[in-house]
């Protein structure tokens, strides 16, 4: 017992005293769990995204009985102030320059949007508020072209494509109040619309909820595919390995003690990720449950388990870690770490399904809540059975010596 | 000339016995760019999004049938109970769902898809408003007319994402070389025996940046065929600019690669700093994203990082987006300038001898 501690000891001091290991191992999954929080975290929340637009009013008749024009550029201009002080606004409005003709104006604002320097630009027409007071007192659908704004975006930018939806927002907001001031549109008739999120929390799952326990389990996978390996084959190739052995520590003493060294780093690495989750980012996700640890367990089991395959099937450490560098990504990816697995080529379709990590990825969280579903015997025992067949592999195939 | 042609073959015997740096220049392009061809091609936006419907009594259920019918880019799929609509939900045959009861609109979504709940959120809300018009008879005023303006109308995310990912392994492929292979020439005492022959350091370091040169370009027009023949996509290269630009930057971040292997000299060390200078950009660059949805200081960020510039340079000549001549041009010379500031520097660390360690 005590050597199988001694050689827990040293691995995991080993480990922590290699600036790989613990770059790879504890700051590459906090660094990432920080910048995609960082990121995604407050994604579509007002205050947190703006977008660079511009609003050409070309209407010149304002003397009519309702500046329609006037009233969808004051509202734009509102959108273009910060909702709360220290906030962004949502829009970035850039106005002409004093003494600049509007054509000349929107000319370079549609270039800018060409390039990529604005989301949009909005155009009112001339004629405008005529055509659209016509429209309103009409009972079917005009087809006159000063009725409709113009919206030129670039559709090749994402950013474009985001500010439309938000302009289509506002301007159904806009179209709504007209029509409704008008006598048009009845309030107390409108529908209410509401909204029912589905899944085990029953409300909206945080980013960094969703985020933490793929990040764990992304941690506990590089530990295995790299960690293993990379201390197994160098010790071997380095003839560390062979020095054990000349002491009364067996090969299952050491194995024991390795594993159990390396439980204690996913334990490191799963202990300052929660801290960094919980204390800098708010996470309230709760891994504190049977189920929780069981799947937290059982992925360090499998990946330690994977680990000892990819040591087993490579000849020296060099390709232990070209094979561990080729698998990381796909496995990482395709295991829904990061993003929902769905509409695959059948291909990759048969990798996620092969996939260990997509099982653990699911199972764990579906335990702590964030996704819905049913825990179901396969998520247990895909698991399992990786287990099972990388111990068989390296049992038989994985060698602890330097071949003479 | 002939020590400069064996140097040339020794570099391209080292890179092809190094596997690592072989699967991060050539493998990994290829492997980001299908990975996230097929996970992510419709990400961030509902063109497309699936939804669940069900009504239970039916109430004026044609107008909301026609109002979707009106929407396009979405596919609407009937259940007959709210049960079996959830399931769907759950199990993401739907992207969100919709209960009309003749009283309410009661929109579902599924409360993991955190990073796409966004759009769809989006599209419900339009759906509600013309719903509202349409069920009290009344037609939209206030039409807006899309005009797109830029250069190519069949553009779509992952055209953009293509070149943003070639620039990102220009980047890694830049400034790993340096960082990664010449502190590892150093650490071996390579360099110290250079020194003592008559072979001028200039001659090493052009040696690794003709090299290194022809690999990146070799593995841009790789990553660039695969997008074009596995995922379909089109792009009009201007070849002229485009080996300008991947010489210019590959240089410029190979200068860059100087700095790390100036501040620190393990090779493990300078490959890990390399590592996190790369992530950093590739998150931060808006390769996958638009820079849009980060907070300011994200942005303000994102606009000192040479990668921002370098994607978006790698996207005009590629014929993706279009960008000014002049702002094109200020960019490929900024990265020569970077280089010809930079690798000088790492001349005088190839030559400087270790004393410290004999």
């Amino acid at each position: 017992m005590k050597g199988i501690l001694r050689v827990a000891e040293a691995h995991l001091r080993t480990a922590l005293r290699e600036k790989i290991t613990l770059f790879w191992f504890l700051i590459f999954p906090l660094f990432l769990l920080a910048i995609l929080t960082l990121i995604f975290g407050n994604m579509g929340t007002e205050g947190e995204i703006s977008f660079a637009i511009a609003v050409v009013n070309l209407e010149t008749d304002t003397a009519g009985p309702v500046d329609f024009a006037g009233i969808i550029e004051g509202v734009f201009e509102q959108a273009g102030k910060p909702s709360e002080e220290g906030k962004e606004p949502l829009f970035a409005i850039s106005s002409p320059a004093s003494g600049e003709a509007l054509e000349d104006f929107l000319a370079s604002e549609k270039k800018a949007t060409r390039f990529g320097d604005r989301a949009a630009v909005i155009v009112i027409p001339e004629g405008f508020n005529q055509c659209l007071l016509h429209r309103m007192m009409e009972d079917g659908p005009s087809s006159s072209a000063n009725c409709s704004l113009a919206i030129y975006v670039n559709e090749g930018s994402a950013a474009s494509g985001m500010a439309t939806s938000i302009i289509d927002q506002i301007l159904a907001g806009v179209e709504r109040d007209l029509l409704t001031r008008m006598g048009r549109f009845q309030e107390q008739k409108a529908i209410p619309t509401e909204t029912l999120w589905v899944g085990s929390s029953g409300t909206e799952v945080r980013y960094v909820d969703f985020l933490l326990p793929g990040i764990v389990l992304m941690g506990f996978f590089v530990n295995g595919l790299f960690g293993v390996p990379g201390s197994i084959l160098f010790a071997r190739d380095k003839r560390v390995l062979r020095r054990y052995w000349v002491t009364p520590l067996t090969v299952t003493h050491y194995l024991a003690g390795f594993s159990v060294g390396h439980l204690m780093l996913c334990l490191v690495q799963f202990a300052l990720l929660l801290l960094l989750g919980r204390f800098a980012f708010g996470a309230t996700v709760t891994f504190f449950q049977p189920m929780s640890i069981l799947f937290l367990l059982l992925a360090a089991i499998t990946f330690l388990a994977f680990g000892f395959f990819v040591a087993s099937v490579a000849k020296t450490a060099n390709t232990g870690m070209a094979i561990a560098n080729i698998l990381n990504m796909p496995m990482m990816f395709l295991g829904g770490l990061f993003f929902p697995v769905t509409g695959l080529p059948l291909v990759l379709k048969a990798i996620v399904f092969l996939n260990p990590l997509t099982y653990l990825a699911k199972g764990l969280r579906v335990s702590v809540g964030t996704e819905a579903g049913t825990l179901s015997v396969s998520i247990i025992a895909v698991p399992l059975v990786w287990i099972a067949v990388c111990v068989a592999v390296a049992s038989w195939r994985l060698s602890w010596d330097v071949e003479r | 000339m002939r020590s400069f042609r064996a140097l040339l073959y020794a570099e391209c015997v080292i890179f092809a016995r190094d596997k690592a740096a072989f699967t991060f220049t050539f493998l990994f392009p290829i492997i980001f760019v299908l990975l996230f061809g097929f996970l992510m091609g419709g990400m961030g936006g509902a063109e497309g999004a699936r939804l669940g419907l069900y009504m239970p009594d039916g109430g004026r259920g044609e107008v909301l049938e026609e109002v979707l019918a009106g929407i396009g880019s979405i596919s609407v799929t009937h259940y007959s109970d709210q049960l079996a609509l959830q399931d769907a939900l759950e199990e993401k045959k739907i992207d969100f769902g919709l209960v009309w009861d003749g009283e309410r609109l009661l929109f579902h979504y599924n409360c993991t898809r955190v990073q796409e709940n966004y759009a769809f959120q989006q599209l419900a809300t339009g759906i509600a408003a013309q719903f509202n018009l349409s069920y009290q008879g009344l037609f939209p005023i206030l039409t807006a007319e899309k005009i797109h303006v830029g250069k190519k109308a069949s553009t779509g995310w992952f055209s953009s994402v293509v070149p943003g990912i070639m620039a990102f392994s220009i980047l890694s492929a830049g400034l790993f070389a340096v960082s990664g292979h010449i502190t590892a020439m150093k650490e071996r005492k390579l360099l110290d025996q250079m020194i003592v022959t008559p072979m001028r350091p200039i001659m090493l370091l052009s040696a690794v940046i003709c090299v290194r040169l022809v690999i990146v370009y070799i593995s841009t027009l790789i990553t660039l065929l695969v997008a074009v023949v596995v995922l379909k996509l089109g792009f009009t290269v201007a070849w002229l600019r485009y080996t300008v630009f991947v010489t210019s930057s590959t240089v410029g971040v190979m200068g860059l690669g100087s700095l790390i292997a100036l501040v620190v000299r393990r090779p493990s060390s300078a490959s890990n700093i390399a590592n996190v200078v790369s992530m950093l950009m590739m998150f931060l660059a808006g390769i996958y994203f638009p820079v849009e949805i980060m907070p300011s200081y994200l942005r303000a960020l994102s606009k000192a990082l040479p990668l921002t510039y370098m994607a978006d340079a790698m996207r005009y000549v590629t014929g993706v987006t279009e960008m000014t001549e002049a702002r094109f041009w200020g960019i490929t010379i900024a990265m020569l300038v970077l280089a010809a500031l930079l690798l000088p520097l790492l001349g005088r660390y190839i030559v400087k001898p270790d004393r410290g360690r004999y």
